[in-house]
């Protein structure tokens, strides 16, 4: 394999990794694996989550470096663990260059599940966590109606590209107002508790739990990063929230 | 009955955001499972602790021993498994009464449930952390007296 197959193997792999949800210690470590095990003498790679940064040796050959900057994350786990099976079984038997960027490419053209569970999982988030927080059946159910408005409106919004933290805050306003206005109506007592289970599924749940184990694998600089990141959505939901319940509240008396 | 409600609650939310985080249709029903044992630990405990921020301590580690001990078992990244079981845990109660108690300008209870919530959210990152460094650690001992033993069998008795 050359230095230009081995480099490009290792980097897509790597972009795969990193722009669907995988820690970034995780795709440092799995780069080098895959490196060293398709003959390179050394491998540097260093990865912050929006760019990789991996320069490779070959025995009698000149260093050869590639930066990579990746513009859009999603979540999709699914595609972390087939790669990372995938570089499990590099280590194991090293394979060729050709079915090597075949099987990268069936990787990346997984299908995720399908759009309209996507939209039932939201809804069913935020209708169990509302149950979850002692709401009742029919706070349950505006709590279902409130999980699929926010995700509809994530789409669009991500569809333009708006900002994480907008995104957000518009969330959070969708079921406080929503709430707010149910509650004026009389349709429930439980405000509280239908907002609670329903910004549930605005928690950046991944964020948090990669930020923790990359700070454990001591990668200090993408730990804290996607750490602040989950705070400002934090803060981002309660603004969005906050607003409809100081502003709608005095007409419905709520 | 009370404390089986909550269990199957978790479970139902952990199983959507699987689907929502696109975990590989063989594993949804185990990573959901995390979800469930973190709630139910926390219920069970519930009886004798009254502390809750320990409560939220214990539930990490069993949902992080879970998450970890299935890992090696299928073969997959950890985060699978934890990201899921770790939301039904995320206190985002705290995080929206202290917004309500400083926008209806009672600082003194907003201060409370923010520090209160601040302490659940420490008491996840410790409780993962303590797990994944000790099953770390042990993984590399174990590797490390494995590769000992290949090499330097004349020595003897090896850890």
């Amino acid at each position: 394999m050359t230095i230009t197959q081995l480099s490009h193997v290792a980097m897509e792999m790597g972009v795969i990794l990193l722009s669907n949800g995988a820690e970034t210690y995780r795709v440092e470590e799995s780069m080098h694996r895959i490196s060293i095990a398709l003959g390179a003498k050394e491998a540097e790679i260093f990865v912050v989550p929006t760019t990789i940064i991996l320069s490779v040796t070959l025995e009698g050959e000149v260093p050869l470096t590639r930066t990579q900057r990746i513009h859009s994350r999603k979540i999709d786990l699914t595609k972390v663990s087939e790669i990372n099976h995938l570089s499990r079984q590099i280590c194991y038997e090293p394979t060729n260059y050709k079915d090597l960027i075949a099987e990268i490419r069936r990787i990346d053209t997984i299908p995720s599940y399908p759009y309209y569970l996507h939209v039932l999982a939201f809804a069913f988030i935020s209708q169990m966590f509302t149950l979850f927080f002692g709401g009742s059946l029919v706070d349950s159910g505006i709590g279902f109606l409130i999980g699929i408005g926010i995700k509809l409106q994530m789409d669009i919004m991500g569809r333009f590209e708006a900002n994480v933290f907008f995104t957000n805050i518009v969330g959070g306003l969708i079921a406080s107002t929503v709430a707010v206005t149910a509650t004026g109506l009389g349709l429930t007592t439980n405000m509280n508790t239908i907002i609670i289970g329903s910004i549930m599924t605005l928690v950046p749940g991944l964020a948090i739990t990669n930020s923790i184990r990359d700070i454990i694998a001591g990668d200090y600089l993408s730990g804290l990063t996607k750490g602040i990141e989950a705070l400002l959505i934090g803060a981002a939901i309660a603004a969005g929230v906050a607003v409809p319940l100081s502003l709608l509240r005095p007409f419905w008396g709520g | 009955m009370n404390y089986i409600t909550p269990c199957l609650y978790a479970f139902g939310a952990s199983l959507a955001f699987a689907i929502v985080f696109n975990i590989p249709r063989n594993k949804l029903l185990l990573s959901a499972l995390g979800g469930l044992l973190g709630q139910l630990v926390y219920v069970v405990c519930q009886l004798v602790i009254s502390n809750d921020v320990i409560l939220y301590l214990l539930a990490t580690i069993a949902i992080s021993l879970y998450a970890e001990v299935l890992a090696r078992l299928t073969k997959s990244p950890t985060t699978i498994y934890l990201a899921v079981a770790l939301i039904p845990l995320v206190p985002g109660g705290g995080i929206y009464y202290t917004m309500l108690y400083f926008i209806n300008g009672e600082m003194d209870l907003g201060i409370t449930t923010g520090v209160h919530t601040l302490l659940i959210s420490g008491a996840l990152a410790v409780g993962i952390i303590m797990i994944s460094s000790t099953v770390n650690l042990v993984r590399k001992v174990m590797l490390r007296g494995s590769s000992k033993i290949g090499k330097k069998r004349k020595h003897g008795k090896n850890a």
